[in-house]
């Protein structure tokens, strides 16, 4: 069973959505057996495919699938080194891609577990369930304590008949349009209240323009009751787009309502994804997900992949880098301000004495003093050694140093952002020259295989890399840094000496291309091995609490 | 839709008057439409005949008409601008309620500020803490701005 939070939301349903656990290392969400899975054919369709599952702390017990247990289980004999490659690595988090209707699925799965137990409709599980956030422990406990408060919350009645709009009233007048009489067709609602449907056709219809669903109310004044799932879509039933709409808006609210979904945060991707992580583990586990679409992000900040560093370290970054501190740190060590006027002055040359171009002040550069009191030592100040000019070099050398490491540790992350940008284009190329080898060595498509995945390992270390570069900024030193920075440069190197390799492939006199597949494998290998390292050694030191950061 | 239950609206008005207000609209332009309040008898702005303007979304009565007083009033949910902040104006509306219950709504507003949701929070914090001073201010405004006689 899980060790965070309650079993309410166990991933149980494994036929609703993508289960993943991207353990196969190669960074790109699909297993080896991503094929394989899909071939057992035990899966109805493909928005229900099950891909690679693992079984981790996150994941519920129920998350294993019987019919993959028995592929993995099967007698071909690989099944030890399968379940080895499969198994989550320490850095990787168990989730869940869902499709739309996976989510509909899902909230239905839920409603129909908790119907039977609260003995109420399944409307009215609905939208308890949505007041609560769809917690159902606290909702649950509500309904032991005070049942007839809690259902007055939603306003409903454990049982309330199915909505029929009716006709035929002579006493009835519509209080929005004030049309009546026996022709018109009503609704009434549990409160009582009844509006012609016309009319709550355009109510509930402009309500959900405004983006609201199941919060919607009677369209009386005052009245708390809810109008429900079932007479909304009752009335909404000639109006395609609308119904369409407001149907969008539960399965938004739903999403946004769970702490435990997300959408993915991809233009125009329409997929959500299901983490378990919780909150409080935020600061010792990346919760990196990999949508459907492709696209790796950080379930806790929704920025892209920033493994290995934590998201407040991220955050940290992310506004030391956006905020102009590091300008004006630059202003302080390269410049200084003229004593009479307060001018920002860079000395690009010369001698010491300057002339401010404002006030046409003269002064010392060196000393910062009046040049007047110089008398006749031109060019050598002798009056360097005094308190106030010391403290003025002091505050300035003390500023360049935080400038020069600030400067040190951002070049090199800028540097893995560029590589990894370029790496995307390396891939184009990459290509093109697989099929060159493909032709010009009578290869086949998956003997050449070894170049792309050489591609793949590069842009997940670049990614690493980068951000183990906003570690080590923040990381005090001791030790244990030096021990990270080991690891760090030990991978940096590898990686560099493989892109290179990647980069100009075969020459004319050159290894041949059985020497060159060897040579690139063994490196992808080592490189992937050293990646894996840091990785797992990072996000163990980050759980044991053995980095220490601090913030500036 | 709109016009049409403007137009029962404004029949209702003429028919019915709901005592101490007036609608109706101003021009040729039903949307648009001017409207009175007498200031409450048992409130500071007793004896002051106050003028709000109310222009009608399109999508009338499914959203709120939108209203604002023209005349100045020292009240802690209304601001220099004239700007209501009255919750059935907002969140609260109902497509149910028409202008005749909006007017009464206001009027009762007067009537008892509501100073924990205010608009203007100084004057919420006067007429908390030095009530006297809200109604001699409120007073002094009413006889300054709307009293015509």
């Amino acid at each position: 069973m899980s060790d965070y939070g309650s079993d309410d939301f166990m991933l149980d349903d494994s036929e609703e959505g993508f289960e993943y656990s991207d353990s196969d290392g190669d960074g790109n969400g699909e297993g080896p057996l991503a094929e394989g899975g899909s071939a057992t054919g035990t899966q109805p369709s493909q928005a229900q495919h099950t891909q690679t599952q693992t079984q981790g702390e996150y994941s519920a017990d129920a998350a294993f699938d019987d019919d993959d247990d028995d592929y993995f289980m099967d007698d071909s004999g690989f099944e030890p080194v399968l379940s080895r490659r499969n198994q989550r690595k320490p850095w990787e988090v168990d989730f869940k891609v869902y499709a739309q209707d996976g989510l509909s699925a899902k909230q239905d799965a839920m409603v129909s577990r908790l119907e039977p137990l609260l003995a109420l409709s399944k409307e009215t599980t609905t939208l308890l369930l949505r007041c609560y956030f769809w917690k159902e422990e606290p909702l649950l406990e509500g309904l032991l304590t005070d049942r007839e408060g809690t259902l007055a919350k939603v306003g409903l009645p454990e049982h309330p008949p199915s909505p029929r709009i009716e006709t035929g009233n002579d006493a009835f007048v519509c209080e929005i349009c004030y049309c009546g009489g026996g022709d018109e067709r009503y609704l009434t609602l549990w409160c009582g209240h009844r509006f012609c449907s016309d009319c709550y056709r355009t109510y509930i219809a402009s309500k959900a323009q405004e983006g609201e669903s199941w919060r919607i109310r009677c369209a009386a004044p005052k009245c708390k009751t809810l109008v429900g799932l079932e007479p909304a879509r009752l009335v909404l039933a000639g109006d395609a787009a609308a119904l369409a709409r407001y149907e969008e808006n539960l399965t938004r609210s739903f999403v946004n309502d769970l702490d435990t979904f997300a959408w993915c945060p991809a233009p125009n991707c329409e997929y959500a994804i299901e983490c378990q992580v919780p909150r409080s583990a935020w600061a010792t586990t990346i919760p990196t997900v990999r949508c459907q679409c492709g696209k790796a992000f950080c379930f806790g900040c929704k920025l892209d992949d920033h493994t290995p560093a934590p998201c407040y370290l991220v955050d940290w970054w992310a506004q030391k880098c956006h905020d102009d501190s590091e300008t004006s740190n630059w202003i302080k060590a390269n410049t200084k301000e003229c004593i009479k006027c307060k001018s920002t002055i860079e000395k690009n040359g010369g001698c010491n004495h300057m002339t401010c171009r404002d006030c046409r002040h003269e002064f010392c550069w060196v000393c910062m003093g009046p040049w007047s009191e110089h008398g006749q030592s031109y060019y050598s100040c002798n009056r360097f050694d005094e308190d106030s000019s010391k403290n003025a070099r002091d505050s300035v050398s003390k500023s360049r140093a935080m400038l020069e490491r600030y400067l040190h540790y951002f070049t090199r992350y800028n540097n893995h952002e560029q590589s990894a940008r370029l790496a995307r284009r390396l891939l184009a190329a990459t290509e093109k020259n697989m099929e060159q080898i493909q032709r010009e060595h009578t290869l086949s498509w998956i003997e050449v295989q070894f170049l792309s995945e050489a591609v793949d390992v590069l842009s997940m270390c670049r990614s690493t890399l980068k951000w183990s570069y906003v570690l080590g900024y923040y990381m005090l030193s001791d030790n244990q840094k030096i021990i990270f920075e080991d690891n760090q440069s030990d991978l940096e190197m590898a990686t560099e000496q493989l892109n290179e390799l990647v980069e100009n492939p075969i020459s004319e006199d050159g290894p041949s291309i059985e020497e060159f597949k060897r040579i690139v494998i063994d490196k992808t290998t080592y490189v992937r091995t050293r990646w894996e390292t840091i990785l797992a050694d990072i996000i163990a030191g980050l759980q044991e609490n053995r980095w220490q950061f601090e913030a500036e | 839709m709109a016009l049409k239950r403007i137009n029962k609206e404004l029949k209702d008005l003429e028919r019915d008057p709901p005592s101490s207000c007036s609608a109706g609209p101003v021009g040729e332009d039903y949307f648009h439409w001017q409207a009175t309040i007498m200031g409450p008898d048992e409130s500071p702005y007793h004896g002051g005949v106050y003028f709000l303007a109310i222009h009608f979304p399109t999508d009338y009565p499914f959203k709120p008409p939108k209203i604002n007083f023209t005349t100045k009033i020292y009240h802690p949910n209304i601001n220099s601008n004239g700007s209501i902040c009255l919750d059935i104006l907002k969140d609260q509306w109902s497509p149910a309620l028409t202008i005749s219950k909006v007017l009464l709504s206001i009027c009762s507003l007067l009537t008892d500020p509501n100073p924990d949701d205010p608009l203007v929070p100084e004057i919420a914090h006067i007429y908390k803490t030095d009530p006297s001073r809200y109604n001699g201010t409120a007073r002094e405004w009413n006889r300054k701005y709307a009293t015509w006689f």
